[in-house]
């Protein structure tokens, strides 16, 4: 079963991708910002990782930039799934590393449909 | 803010416009800090809302999953009823974002609008003797939400 690491701040966010991954037979592990998904990252492996842009502590486009440092997350998929949707974030994320960029609110189909693409 | 007997027609006009100027000054200053207060109210009836549709929606959920582990006994084994119950759950799930962006948007525009009355107070009022403390910082960047409806958003592969 793959293993995704959901990031996001808001809980209603995060409970909205937990219940399509699982229902998707996803194994989701959740963290709250960008800081807490670092720290989960250093303790597991993950196959995928999915992150909201606008975060406290430390956003999607840092974490990004901090997995891509590690040699075990060089070449995970991270998508990032935000409601910026202006074409500089866009680029900041793709120089950083991103997979792949997404404007909230998501579609679960569309969502399962991008993540099965991109996932080894 | 005085006159003075001594004063001149030209310099009391020049007064009472002060005066004007400040209390018209305050009340946008009012206004500002109401409109922010009242944002403040409709982010705690949107978070609410969204705690209550998303506890009905988990337990909706749970049921349907029961519903789906029950029908396993049944003959003839029909277990679609339920399948497409959760498929017409699922479909909330794209509108049930709604808190998230909404909280966004009100974040930005509560931290606009109090940055114009911090700065309304120390540009009218601000001297030696008003104290008017630290103006908050205006936001640095446009309003990150820029969706007006909840249809899903774009998806770019890099």
């Amino acid at each position: 079963m793959h293993s995704i690491l959901a990031v996001d701040d808001s809980i209603s966010m995060r409970q909205m991708v937990i219940f399509t991954l699982e229902s998707a037979g996803f194994n989701v592990v959740e963290a709250v910002d960008g800081q807490d998904a670092l720290d989960k990252a250093r303790k597991f492996d993950f196959d995928l990782v999915l992150t909201d842009q606008n975060m406290p502590r430390l956003d999607g486009i840092g974490l990004t930039k901090q997995l891509r440092d590690n040699p075990k997350f060089k070449d995970t998929p991270i998508l990032i799934l935000t409601t910026e949707s202006g074409d500089a974030m866009k680029q900041a994320g793709r120089a950083a590393g991103a997979t792949g960029w997404m404007v909230k609110p998501f579609d679960p189909a569309k969502l399962i449909e991008v993540i099965n693409k991109v996932i080894r | 803010m005085r006159t003075h007997d001594t004063d001149t027609p030209s310099e009391v006009v020049a007064t009472i416009h002060t005066c004007m100027t400040l209390v018209a000054a305050a009340e946008l200053q009012d206004n500002l800090i109401v409109a922010g207060n009242d944002l403040e109210r409709l982010q705690g009836l949107l978070d609410d809302a969204s705690q209550s549709l998303l506890t009905h929606f988990h337990g909706a959920r749970q049921h349907m999953n029961q519903a789906l582990r029950d029908t396993e006994t049944l003959t003839p084994f029909d277990d679609s009823p339920v399948r497409e119950a959760l498929q017409t759950l699922g479909g909330a799930i794209t509108s049930l974002q709604f808190q998230d962006m909404a909280t966004q948007l009100i974040s930005h525009t509560k931290q606009r609008l109090r940055n114009w009355a911090d700065r309304l107070a120390y540009d009218t009022l601000g001297d030696e003797e008003n104290d008017i403390g630290v103006i908050d910082d205006a936001p640095l960047r446009p309003n990150p939400v820029t969706q007006d409806g909840m249809d899903a958003g774009s998806i770019e592969l890099f």
